[in-house]
């Protein structure tokens, strides 16, 4: 017995007879579950999001602490001042 | 009695008698009594009348009128009786089985019987008319003697006196039959009048094909006379052959009527009436058993209304036209004759008003909308069954109904037959789910107000909740159309998706309709058939929307909560979507969009997240292969390997997804390798996002080549895997092809009997007698078992014999979560003692309010605890829980 690949078909169409179609999740890899702000899960999106992934994207500030884009934007917009890690209360800077 | 007051009047000249004249009048009086005799039996001596006459003048000079009278009425009695009433009755002695001649093949004609009848009627008739004349012969004499002695004094009402004694005699008459009357004549007359209706309605029935139907209607509206002209003015412009019809109907009315008038006239005017009313209505119940039938695909009020007024009434009117004229022609005192029946008045009268008529439509009427009900509401079942194909039969029973108002009749009937025919364990979830959606759509045709349905709908709901697969059910009917499931019974193709589609179709429809059609009378329909909105409905939504939320909500409210039919639908469509080895999701993006409108955009947030990553998957799934090195095609071109082309991959938001069995797996070289080169490709292009495998998930499409044959499967990696071992070395034991793998081996068994029940392995115990082999089949001749099989393998999916899924069911999801407060019910019984099901249940509501709050239901909690009694952690005693010891 042998599993044929498509080129193999005797009958020369161009059919596939061998695919395989796999099943991934993706993750942010972020080292925390959730975000510290809006305590929501990194891989799901932010309140103000209704899809995760590119739309609601991740962001790590230089104390390499998480956050949806969106919640560290608004936090950053809300402070009057320098803004500050809400994590470690450390200047934020966006990472790299 | 009248002659006692008057001999008691006489007895004072009765002493002034001399012996002289009493002989005398004793020699008149036996004289009389000879001429009477001889006057009865004897017709057409014109020389006995005569004698008779002074027979009677003399007597009436001795003051002996009433015993004149008396006995000449006694006379005609006993005369009658012996002569005609005898005879009459002798002519039927022939039929006295008639009424098995109904059902059975007559062994005497129709003809044959009718002529009897008309015969017989006839002479009797005849002796009666007869007598009538001799008895009119002595009141004559009577009154012109009344008369002379009268003159001098006060005045003498002759006519009411002469209108007595006739009424006397018809009263004797009437009498001398009844008493003689044989049990079978009524059924004689039925039969009778049923074979003369059923004879005009054959030629009606002719004629009704013309355009004298519509002539006919409108000539009901109008009075007797009316109708009648309208009939001679189409004599006019129709063919002969329609004349000859007309003439033919007109001359079985005749006849008809004459014997009805003929009976009449013996006194038997409510037999006769009961007879012919009885076979009228015996003849419709027949038309209505006959155009109703079991087919439910039209519509029969319309032509039942039209054939009574076509036949039954057509008759009656030509009938009571006809005994209103001979009434008039013959004597005045038929109105009085008709004593024995109380309207018969009515009926004489009715000839020139329709009153009458009018009675008898309405009366014909009912009858057929009550027999019309009762036969659609003994086939409800079946009626409902074919739903949407038997609306004209819902929309009959509906007139009826309004007609009759025996609604409580339909909802008993329709209970029994739902509990006797529906609610039984052979009926499966899917057909009792159609049999219910029907039920609510053909009765809220009925009854709109849904006092009813609620009534009918009860027991189904009740019996629907205590069945596992209802909201399994439930949710496939909303989205397949097609009917996925095998054991679903041909009409699946009226789902409910489907029907949610029509709903929006009609919906527009009718939105267009609002636009376009602003004519006043579509506004007043529009108007007229208003109702006010439940309570509790939305102020926000169209009350249109309402019609289709119904059927929905009514689902729903078997289920109990909408939440929990859409974490079903999200497992189902989670379980669909995994399986898809294209990215085609073209009808369930359809279906979602249609629930998102039934159920809210947010309920079904996470259901869109999962389609959108199909979507997405697609996008970057050909973007990755594009975009890839080429390397990993070149590190080893063995015959074995594959390459990008042949691979995909669908990548899940997982937190949306419905939890997912993760189940590791050792997949081929060839395979890891595509995997990691393809997760490394997706961390570059979407930094800093990476992949993680679900080894054990998606499809492989592959075709094994045999020496003599070659099968395409489509299965599981799983399989693929275990298959793929095979492809190097024919025969593995369970133990090590589990290791190859990295599955324990009573997994490995449970998956690798899908190889064996297709027939590409088989199964042997190994000489170790705790391992088995698997030895590729490599020949097909070799086992007869798997011929079948062959070829038609394509269609098989992943995981179908093994009924288990890639996602977590939810029951297994609830089972879960609900571990959690396994120990806050273990504590507490440990303080408790003992505690009933809903006190834990309140209790955990009070105290686990913190993340995650309790929010299962009772029911959930039940089967939750129901499942560590038989962990034999609790135990139940008389519906309390407590802990094991």
């Amino acid at each position: 017995m042998s599993i044929s690949r498509y080129w193999l078909t005797r009958s020369g169409d161009e059919s596939k007879n061998f695919e395989w179609h796999a099943v991934a999740s993706w993750t942010w890899n972020a080292q925390d579950e959730t975000c510290g702000i809006c305590r929501m899960a990194f891989d799901g999106c932010c309140p103000d999001c209704k899809l995760p992934g590119d739309d609601c994207p991740l962001i790590w500030g230089a104390c390499n602490h998480a956050f949806h884009l969106h919640c560290i934007l608004k936090w950053v917009n809300a402070q009057t001042s320098q803004a500050h890690c809400p994590m470690c209360r450390r200047e934020w800077q966006f990472k790299g | 009695m009248e002659e006692s007051g008057s001999i008691l009047c006489d007895l004072g000249a009765l002493d002034s008698l001399s012996d002289d004249e009493i002989q005398e009048i004793l020699n008149i009086y036996a004289q009389f009594c000879a001429a009477t005799e001889a006057l009865l039996n004897d017709t057409g001596n014109l020389s006995l009348r005569s004698e008779f006459v002074a027979h009677v003048q003399s007597l009436c000079k001795h003051g002996l009128e009433s015993l004149v009278l008396n006995h000449f009425l006694r006379a005609l009695e006993e005369n009658f009786e012996t002569n005609g009433a005898m005879e009459f009755w002798g002519h039927f002695d022939a039929y006295q089985n008639i009424a098995l001649l109904n059902t059975c093949n007559q062994p005497h004609s129709d003809e044959e019987v009718r002529e009897v009848l008309c015969k017989a009627l006839e002479e009797v008739s005849l002796k009666k008319k007869c007598q009538e004349e001799f008895l009119s012969i002595l009141v004559h004499v009577l009154q012109s003697y009344k008369y002379d002695v009268m003159e001098k004094g006060r005045q003498y009402d002759a006519e009411t006196e002469v209108v007595r004694v006739f009424a006397k005699y018809q009263l004797l008459v009437s009498s001398v039959l009844m008493a003689t009357l044989p049990r079978h004549f009524p059924d004689l007359l039925h039969w009778y009048f049923k074979g003369k209706l059923e004879e005009l309605s054959v030629v009606m029935a002719g004629e009704l094909n013309g355009d004298y139907e519509s002539q006919c209607k409108d000539d009901m509206d109008l009075d007797g006379k009316g109708r009648i002209s309208s009939k001679s003015g189409q004599r006019d412009f129709h063919e002969s052959y329609q004349l000859e019809k007309f003439s033919n109907i007109h001359q079985l009315v005749k006849n008809i009527g004459k014997v009805v008038l003929d009976l009449r006239s013996l006194g038997f005017t409510s037999m006769a009436e009961d007879a012919y009313a009885s076979a009228i209505f015996s003849l419709l119940k027949a038309k209505v058993d006959y155009l109703a039938g079991d087919d439910y695909r039209s519509s029969v009020l319309e032509p039942i209304k039209e054939w009574i007024r076509a036949v039954p009434l057509h008759f009656l009117h030509s009938l009571l036209a006809y005994l209103g004229n001979s009434a008039d022609n013959s004597s005045p005192l038929l109105s009085l004759k008709s004593s024995l029946a109380p309207h018969a008045s009515s009926f004489n009268s009715g000839v020139d008003t329709p009153e009458g008529l009018i009675r008898w439509q309405s009366r014909l009427e009912y009858f057929a909308y009550e027999t019309l009900q009762d036969l659609r509401i003994a086939k409800l079942f079946e009626i409902i069954v074919d739903y949407p194909d038997s609306s004209p039969a819902i929309e009959d029973l509906k007139q009826c109904l309004e007609y009759t108002g025996q609604h409580s009749k339909l909802v008993e009937s329709f209970i029994s037959a739902l509990r006797y025919r529906l609610l039984t364990a052979g009926a499966s979830t899917n057909d009792i789910l159609h049999q219910y959606v029907s039920t609510i759509k053909a009765l809220r045709t009925i009854d709109s107000a849904g006092v009813f349905l609620e009534a009918v709908g009860e027991p189904i709901r009740e019996y629907l909740r205590g069945r596992k697969d209802t909201i399994k059910c439930i949710v496939t009917m909303l989205t397949d159309g097609t009917g996925g499931n095998s054991n679903v019974s041909g009409n699946t193709g009226a789902s409910l998706l489907e029907e949610l589609n029509r709903d929006e179709d009609g919906q527009e429809n009718v939105g267009l309709d609002d636009d376009f059609h602003t004519d006043d009378k579509q506004a007043w329909m529009n108007a007229s058939r208003w109702e006010p909105d439940p309570v509790e409905a939305d102020p926000l939504k169209g009350g249109r929307t309402r019609r289709k939320v119904d059927i929905l909500g009514m689902l729903v409210s078997i289920i109990g909560s909408k939440d929990q039919l859409v974490n079903e639908y999200r497992v189902m469509l989670a379980e669909k979507l995994l399986n898809k080895s294209d990215y085609d999701i073209d009808s369930e993006i359809r279906t979602l969009e249609l629930l998102k409108i039934h159920f809210g955009e947010s309920s079904m947030q996470k259901c869109e997240i999962m389609l959108n990553d199909l979507i997405d998957s697609k996008r970057t799934n050909s973007n990755i292969k594009a975009t890839i090195k080429v390397p990993s095609q070149t590190v080893d071109l063995k015959e074995s390997t594959i390459s990008m082309n042949d691979f995909d991959a669908t990548i899940l938001s997982s937190n949306f997804w419905p939890p997912i069995q993760d189940e590791n797996l050792n997949l081929p070289a060839s395979v890891d390798h595509l995997l990691t080169d393809y997760a490394q490709r997706f961390h570059e292009i979407k930094t800093p996002r990476k992949l993680q495998w679900k080894r054990n998930l998606g499809t492989v499409k592959l075709e094994l080549q045999f020496e003599d044959r070659e099968v395409q499967f489509t299965v599981a990696p799983v399989h693929a895997v275990i298959i793929m071992q095979f492809q190097h070395q024919k025969s593995w034991s369970a133990k090590s092809l589990a290791a190859a793998i990295g599955l324990p081996v009573d997994v490995l068994s449970r998956r690798i009997n899908f190889w064996v029940n297709k027939g590409i392995l088989t199964e042997s115990r190994a000489a170790d007698s705790t391992d088995h082999v698997y030895v590729l089949i490599e020949n097909m001749i070799d086992t007869s078992k798997n011929v079948s099989n062959n070829g038609n393998n394509e269609d098989l999916m992943v995981g179908e014999d093994e009924g288990e899924g890639s996602v977590a069911s939810v029951e297994d999801q609830i089972r879960k979560e609900m571990t959690i407060y396994e120990k806050f019910i273990l504590g507490m019984l440990t303080n408790f003692g003992s505690m009933a099901l809903d006190r834990i249940h309140n209790t955990l509501k009070m105290f686990c309010v913190a993340d995650p709050s309790y929010d299962k239901s009772i029911q959930q909690l039940q089967s939750f605890l129901s499942g560590l009694v038989s962990e034999e952690k609790l135990e139940l005693r008389d519906g309390m829980y407590l802990l094991k010891k």
